[in-house]
């Protein structure tokens, strides 16, 4: 039986529009969006340090958009090898880049042009060598098989359309034994089929 | 989602915290209707 909330909409016209979304985002993030962005709110409503975020260059924390916070979980071991699926501007990737240290290494991926641009240009600002991004689709990551031992992510498999294909795929990639720890959205009544299949609300 | 993350080939996949991330929004009285906030989970490959 499928878990996934069946949908039909467009999955081109969707993810079109995420990358337009998230684009906007990376270019002005002080501009006007239906959700939260910034290490202020990651701090107020997410958990966050903020002395910690302010530490890292705003050009990756200045876009945060996420909606939890994978950090709460188990710690990054050190010397881990860490993805980001739907990284953004890089701002997880880069506190990831801190918890693993030299000896590990942190892949950002992201489908949006803008935000791995911005993203290259935050981890260059704070030094951190061990972190890189690389731009690919969350169901086709550029990873080998069973190579990861930490994936994290926030607030992005919630736009995938095919939440199978995306969950399949990490378990492509990671090790056994190893872990996801991400944040996601959940919603709390079944959606009417008009609400899944309106792409505004998708990407608001 | 943790039904999914099992399907997929993760096991003990939990929920651990829950946000209120749209709060504040244009979006919190639509988050509201439908019971929409953040959460983290944790699942882990068998090995």
């Amino acid at each position: 039986m499928s878990v996934v909330c069946p949908v039909n909409l467009d999955r081109e016209k969707l993810k079109s529009e995420v990358r337009a979304t998230y684009a906007r985002v990376a270019e002005n993030p002080d501009g006007n969006f239906h959700f939260h962005r910034g290490p202020e709110y990651a701090a107020r409503l997410l958990g966050y340090d903020l002395a910690e975020l302010k530490a890292l260059p705003q050009t990756a924390t200045a876009p945060f958009a996420g909606v939890g916070n994978p950090f709460l979980m188990d710690p990054l071991p050190a010397g881990a090898t860490v993805i980001d699926i739907g990284s953004g501007a890089g701002m997880d990737c880069l506190l990831a880049g801190q918890r693993v240290g030299l000896r590990g290494t942190v892949v950002g991926i992201d489908m949006t042009d803008a935000m791995i641009a911005r993203a290259r240009t935050g981890a260059a600002e704070a030094g951190l060598k061990q972190v890189r991004y690389e731009k690919a689709e969350i169901t086709d990551l550029p990873m080998e098989r069973e190579s990861i031992d930490v994936v994290i992510s926030n607030g992005v498999i919630n736009l995938a359309p095919d939440k199978e294909a995306v969950l399949g795929e990490l378990c492509r990639v990671v090790k056994p034994g190893g872990r996801l720890q991400f944040a996601d959205i959940i919603v709390g009544t079944e959606l009417s089929e008009d609400v899944r299949n309106n792409i505004d609300l998708w990407t608001g | 989602m943790i039904e999914a993350l099992q399907q997929a080939g993760f096991g003990n996949a939990r929920a651990c915290h829950f946000f209120d991330s749209f709060s504040g929004t244009t979006k919190e009285g639509v988050a509201r209707k439908y019971g929409v906030r953040g959460a983290n989970f944790i699942a882990y490959k068998t090995a």
